[in-house]
């Protein structure tokens, strides 16, 4: 597999929350930085161990299998091993190799051929000639966000994200899970923003009217 | 002219209505349909409730396994190249 671009991707450096996704900073990663840009190993396992999870959570969700992720976050890694030198620190380091091991995954994706005819996702609500909403809607939305998930609710949004068709799948998960904003989703998947974003809103339909499905038939 | 948004209109603005991107008087026209549509209200709701709900579901753990396996890996790789490279 050629490397992908480990410098081309920019991002903006990420902020505390971004869209509700919380960015984990270590302060001490610029120490621990510095200390592997001089060849300490044990300082870049350091870093390692601090980001690996966020890194290979990103991975397996884009890439919906273990052994591709870990793969992948083999190869962010090492890339960024590589590339230690010429890291000036722009951005956090957490946030480079995540865009890094992003790069790889989005290649990944694109070298299984996904079908050139995008499906839609299900979901969508329904109206009426007068625009009006048809469906039954049931204000679930406080039950959703209580503390503890229902295991069954669970698995309802697994398979939900599951079957979304891939292009909806990538935009849903870099944005709404990941935190990235508009602009790097666009210039990650080479589409521009409004596309992007009438796939999110396409994405969050069909993520709603599942769980709408589950609290439904829980109640019936 | 009537101005006002239907249940349709609304839901398909909901995105930028989230986000606080919508203009004014587009948002204005939105919330206006919202106060008199007790089901729009209740789809915006699970609208916004979509997200974190889908985002606690979703996380993901690195296995421990695949966590040896990584340092392993790079202790093996970056012993190819030590420091000085």
């Amino acid at each position: 597999m050629t490397e992908a671009p480990v410098t081309t991707m920019r991002l903006d450096a990420p902020a505390e929350t971004r869209n509700g996704a919380r960015v984990v900073e270590h302060p001490e990663d610029s120490e621990l930085l510095r200390r592997a840009q001089r060849g300490d190993m044990a300082a870049f396992e350091a870093l390692v161990a601090r980001h690996q999870n966020r890194v290979f959570g990103m991975a397996a969700r884009m890439l919906r299998s273990d052994d591709d992720a870990a793969e992948v976050v083999q190869e962010a890694f090492l890339a960024a091993y590589k590339h230690l030198p010429e890291f000036r620190g722009e951005s956090a380091f957490g946030s480079w190799v995540y865009r890094i091991a992003a790069n790889y995954a989005l290649m990944r994706l694109r070298h299984r051929r996904v079908t050139a005819q995008v499906e839609e996702p299900e979901g969508s609500p329904t109206f009426n000639e007068r625009g009006s909403l048809i469906d039954d809607v049931a204000d679930w939305s406080r039950d959703a966000e209580a503390q503890t998930l229902d295991a069954e609710l669970r698995k309802a949004i697994d398979d939900a994200a599951q079957r979304l068709p891939e292009e909806y799948r990538q935009v849903f998960l870099l944005r709404d899970v990941e935190g990235l904003s508009y602009e790097e989703i666009a210039q990650a998947v080479g589409d521009s923003v409004p596309a992007i974003k009438s796939r999110l809103h396409r994405a969050r339909l069909a993520l709603r009217a599942a769980i709408d499905r589950f609290y439904a038939e829980r109640a019936s | 002219m009537n101005d006002a948004y239907t249940c349709q209109d609304c839901i398909d603005l909901l995105l930028d209505y989230v986000d606080g991107e919508l203009a004014h008087e587009l948002r204005a026209r939105l919330e206006a349909h919202l106060s008199g549509c007790q089901p729009c209200e209740d789809f915006l709701k699970t609208y916004s409730a979509t997200t974190p709900v889908c985002r606690r579901v979703l996380a993901r753990e690195m296995p421990e396994s695949v966590s040896s396996r990584l340092h392993q890996f790079l202790r093996d790789e970056i012993g190819k190249h030590p420091a000085g490279r």
